[in-house]
């Protein structure tokens, strides 16, 4: 297992180095030269030349890359070229907020799901089962940016509840904070929580077949007491992968989201960024998504490898 | 079993009306898609235009119908490239030398890492957004899909005692992989190509909404959904049909995806 | 079952609630209650700056906020009658050959950092446009000048190397700022003005805040905080407006957001004009469009009524060359190119391409947007193609179609004070070459008042003949805002938002 685990570390950085160079080389075949793009129009070819040495960008690509990703594990991202302002303090500060977007999604899907999920199995027979499932077959097919539209219709303009959209830190003000979290949160969660229904829905339908569940009910216990007490952990397992590879849908869908509701997130930064042909900008979120992602997977990687015995007998 | 044919009846009668309705746009739309008549901005549901007209004065119905086809193309393109990439990729991976599989697989992980819509955005940000940036972006973030379920197949095909007994008797590789190979991982596929599809719609509409995707004025569900949000106040049922819409589509593919997965999976089969 | 079936969504349900209900009585925006004296005025706003230094950075975003706000000119535009003012200089006087300015400047002055505002300042700030500092293409507007003395300290002498009708009006745009010699190290991030407000706090993808100046020179503003909040859409911006997030939509409001409020009596609407001509900008140099009879045929191809009625609702006004009714050589030319389909397919059958094929690389904002999917359905009808090519604005926009000039057609709002200039100037995008028109501009610069209006209307009439481009309608200025907001622009013709004459009552 041990082997298995150092192994899994070794392919997860190179990986993390892969991703870097793709998504540098990606910006770097940007057509414009940033240096004019900066400069305007009526710039003199002198006046680019200095700055595209002020920038960095007249040396060869290798050196750009090396400094650039040198700067990464210190949170470094360089200094955009359009804003003049440094990008680490500020994708953390978006990532952050986008955080706050995910998780809350993330804990809307489970509250919605968990219970769904279980019943819906518990009860696959049944005509409320059987509704289950419709409806998150349902859910599953709505994107997240029409719910959002459509819990904006209703619940910001139509009724007047909740703010539209807009964002205010929770240090800020915690009430307003959450008022403008619902809308997003229920949005991204619901769609993520119609999917984890389906999958919490099938693992533990698998699971209601293994034999030591049929024991357990043999021994007198009812189908919930015996799903509660034997069968939840065994079922946790495939969901906690599923629950991983959700994050990164998330975060995509969090970039949407983020545009309806006119949340300051990541998303928003990298399409601010594409905008302003920000290239160190977009190179440097679509990293840290990019990590994110596979930091996920490699985290459930593991947790995978230390929790299945039969992985763990497997190697 | 749980599910019943009915995902399979359901799903396929709404595929084929997607497909009708795409294929109906070729020949015949009540109007054309794409002319904008300043005489009938807004106008409600009625005889004249069964479902309105948009802000420009166009046919909801027919932007719809012709919306259709540029969902589907979206997605046959997308699916199509990741399919005849993927699948060779991931029975590659399974017939050749043990280095090549995990290769391929960690490749596989590393592209499932950008997701299709940064891909798109990236694409986009780099050769202008179009209908064609945006199905290869789809396409590529769907290759690792395809690979990874056709390794899989291919894994259990050719631990069969008749492909065993082939391989051992000196039959060429790539014959395996075509007669026996292939045929047996071609429903798999099947599925697999049907859940993509359904993704590759909601990719689409989600990359034309933040106009990454299709350009003005060829219809796309997504663009018109986010046409029709800057009237949400005024007719919220303008962003209601291309939206129920994209929802039908996508609940079709994928309703179709479990149909058929209930027919081809064997591990599903086996329960029964 | 039904019981734990429902169970989910009751919680779902009452958390909305709860969360909803908890802030009924609550302020939207924190700190203060809105109405009481220090509550944040919140006005709504499309483009987002990318950075705060319009001396290096093009686009009309960054002017729109901080000119006249935070920074000043030796004189300023009346956003009522369009006439030159006074500002940092009380009093100037021109020498009768129009070659030599002396301003007067107001005494007791002082920049946001604390320095006094001296004739010094005005020597810095006119040579620095001069200089490789600046970089942003209204620089050439300073070209004329060819001197600055300091005569003394409330003294500045400012010489034209030759008579510029235009010179004292540009001075009311950026390139007239006022700036310190120990302000300008950090002007993205940090701008030192002598205006009314400073930035006090700038949060990228969401707001710009403006705090008021205790040690301003002038009558303080009535709104001791500002907060720009900065929006993608117009939806975005209305519903934030409907839900009490703001308080103003400055720009961006577009036709959708008056029609919202309509009736509404929380909220009013107020309309007038701008400088925002939305261009139909024609290749003049290369493809089709460079023969004169395709780019008539295009101008009479447009029912520019139906363009501004189903792009931008009608609102706005409808302009046959590139000048606003607020300019002085304003006039209306029906006849130059009026909507004529026929007469269109006759002169692209005349030049020989009944059926040009043209891409249309537009920028992607929601104007030009909605209008080329008009145009493009017009044009068909005369049997051009357009292929509408959505552009990201302004990198990309500015990269292909400004800059190399890579279009057929494109279509974007000019927004700079009297553009009309721009013809003149063969390099620009349009490309257009005509030594009569440059002539008459030239000319328009040295004579008198009369002969400037005469020479410029002269060359609004010859571009529109030439149709150099096609101007589908002028951008009308829509603020909706909560009813007791006041002193809100009735027109946008300088380059900024003036902020200072605003109040709540």
């Amino acid at each position: 297992m041990v082997l298995q685990l150092v192994r899994r570390t070794a392919v997860f950085a190179v990986s993390l180095v892969v991703a870097s160079v793709v998504a540098f080389a990606f910006m770097s075949v940007l057509p414009g030269d940033p240096a004019r793009v900066a400069l305007g129009v009526n710039a003199t070819e002198e006046a680019v030349a200095a700055t595209r040495a002020a920038f960095g960008t007249d040396r060869p690509l290798v050196v750009q890359y090396l400094d650039w990703v040198g700067g990464l594990p210190v949170g470094d991202f360089g200094r955009s070229y359009v804003t003049a302002v440094d990008i680490g303090p500020q994708i953390v500060d978006r990532l952050l907020v986008t955080t706050w977007l995910v998780l809350s999604g993330m804990a809307v899907a489970l509250v919605v799901a968990v219970p769904l999920g279980v019943l819906a199995a518990m009860r696959h027979r049944s005509a409320g089962g059987t509704v289950i499932s419709a409806f998150s077959q349902v859910g599953v097919a709505v994107p997240s940016f029409l719910a959002g539209i459509l819990l904006v219709t209703v619940f910001a303009v139509r009724l007047g509840w909740l703010p539209s959209g807009g964002w205010v830190p929770p240090a800020q003000d915690p009430v307003e904070f959450l008022r403008r979290l619902v809308l997003p949160a229920l949005a991204l969660g619901l769609v993520q929580g119609a999917v984890l229904t389906r999958y919490i829905r099938s693992a533990v339908l698998d699971v209601l077949r293994e034999d030591y569940l049929r024991t357990a009910r043999s021994k007198g216990l009812t189908p919930g007491r015996a799903l509660v007490r034997h069968g939840l952990r065994n079922a946790a397992i495939p969901v906690v992968t599923v629950l991983g590879l959700q994050l990164a849908t998330l975060l995509v869908g969090a970039v949407v989201v983020e545009r309806v509701f006119v949340i300051p997130g990541l998303g928003s930064l990298l399409l601010d960024g594409v905008a302003n042909r920000d290239l160190l900008l977009v190179q440097g979120v679509v990293i840290v998504i990019v990590l994110a992602v596979l930091v996920v997977n490699f985290l459930v990687d593991v947790a995978y490898t230390v929790l299945d015995p039969r992985l763990r007998r497997a190697t | 079993m749980t599910r019943t044919p009915a995902a399979l009846v359901v799903g396929g009668a709404i595929v084929g009306i997607v497909v009708a309705a795409a294929l109906l746009s070729f020949v015949w739309t009540p109007y054309d898609a794409v002319q904008v008549d300043p005489g009938t901005r807004l106008a409600p549901p009625g005889f004249a235009h069964w479902l309105g007209t948009d802000t420009f004065g166009r046919d909801v119905v027919s932007q719809l119908l012709v919306g259709a086809r540029t969902t589907l193309f979206v997605g046959v393109v997308a699916v199509g490239l990741a399919g005849v990439v993927g699948t060779p990729i991931g029975i590659l991976a399974a017939m050749g030398p043990p280095w090549l599989g995990e290769l391929v697989m960690r490749t596989n992980d590393l592209v499932l890492a950008f997701p299709a819509l940064l891909l798109a955005i990236m694409f986009g940000a780099v050769y202008g957004p179009s209908t064609l940036t945006a199905m290869v972006a789809i396409g590529i973030a769907t290759v690792p899909s395809f690979a990874r379920l056709a390794r899989g197949g291919a894994l259990q095909v050719l631990a069969t005692e008749y492909v065993l007994a082939a391989r051992s008797a000196g039959r060429p590789r790539t014959a395996i992989a075509v007669r026996h190979v292939l045929p047996n991982i071609a429903g798999l596929l099947l599925v697999q190509a049907s859940v993509s599809f359904a993704i590759a719609v909601l990719a689409e509409a989600a990359l034309s909404f933040l106009g990454f995707g299709t350009r003005p004025p060829t219809p796309s569900w997504g663009r018109m959904l986010q046409e029709a949000q800057q009237f949400l106040y005024l007719k919220p049922e303008l962003a209601l049909w291309p939206g129920l819409a994209i929802a039908i589509a996508v609940l079709g593919f994928n309703l179709l995806g479990d149909g058929l997965r209930d027919r081809f999976d064997p591990r599903l089969a086996d329960r029964r | 079952m039904t019981r734990s079936l429902l169970r989910p969504g009751v919680l779902l349900l009452a958390g909305v609630l709860l969360v909803a209900g908890c802030s009924a009585g609550s302020t939207a925006s924190p700190g203060a209650a809105p109405g009481s004296p220090d509550a944040p005025l919140r006005i709504g706003l499309t483009a987002e700056p990318a950075n705060l230094d319009f001396t290096r950075t093009d686009g009309a975003a960054i002017p729109e906020a901080l000119l006249v706000n935070v920074y000043e000119g030796l004189v300023q535009l009346d956003q009522g009658t369009g006439e030159i003012e006074p500002a940092l200089a009380e009093s100037w006087t021109v020498s009768p050959d129009g070659l030599v300015y002396d301003f007067t400047l107001r005494e007791g002055v002082t920049f946001s950092n604390g320095e006094a505002f001296t004739a010094d300042d005005v020597k810095f700030s006119i040579e620095r446009v001069r200089s490789d500092a600046w970089t942003v293409s209204l620089k050439s507007g300073m070209g004329v000048v060819s001197g600055v003395e300091v005569v003394s300290p409330t003294h500045a002498r400012v010489t034209l190397s030759q008579p510029s009708n235009s010179w004292l009006h540009r001075m009311t745009t950026r390139i007239g700022a006022m700036f310190d010699p120990s302000g300008v190290d950090d002007l993205a991030n940090t701008p030192v003005g002598t205006g009314p407000y400073t930035v006090s706090e700038f949060r990228r993808g969401d707001a710009l805040v403006l705090a008021r100046r205790d040690d301003y020179w002038g009558e303080k503003p009535a709104i001791a905080r500002v907060d720009l909040q900065y929006f993608d859409d117009a939806t975005a911006a209305v519903n934030a407006l409907l839900t009490d997030g703001i308080d103003v939509i400055g720009t961006g409001a577009g036709p959708r957001g008056a029609r919202a409020v309509r009736g509404d009596p929380r909220f009013q609407v107020i309309e007038g004009t701008t400088n925002g001509e939305v261009t139909l900008a024609m290749n003049n140099a290369a493809g089709p469009t460079s023969d004169p009879r395709v780019r008539r045929a295009i101008a009479m191809a447009i029912d520019h009524e139906a363009v501004l009625n189903t792009a931008w609702a009608g609102r706005g006004t409808l302009i046959d060359t590139m000048v606003p009714p607020t300019d002085p050589w304003y006039q209306p030319l029906p006849d130059v190119t009026p909507y004529d389909p026929a007469a269109a397919r006759a002169l692209l059958a005349e030049a020989g391409t009944p059926a040009p094929s043209l891409r249309m690389r537009i920028a992607n904002l929601p104007y030009a947007v909605a209008s080329a999917q008009v145009v493009q359905s017009q044009l068909r009808e005369v049997g051009i193609d357009a292929q509408i090519e959505p552009l990201e604005f302004p990198a990309r926009w500015l990269e292909d179609v400004f800059r190399n000039a890579d279009y057929d057609l494109s279509i974007v709002s000019h927004v700079e004070p009297r553009d009309i200039r721009t013809f003149g100037d063969p390099s620009y995008y349009w490309r257009y070459d005509n030594p009569e028109v440059q002539r008459l501009l030239a000319d328009s610069e040295a004579g008198t008042q009369e002969q400037q209006i005469t020479d410029l209307q002269q060359v609004g009439r010859l571009i529109a003949e030439d149709a150099a481009a096609d101007w589908l309608f002028l951008l009308p200025n829509l603020i909706v805002a909560d009813t007791d907001v006041q002193g809100l622009p009735q027109n946008r013709i300088g380059e900024s938002l003036d902020l200072t004459a605003l109040s709540r009552g």
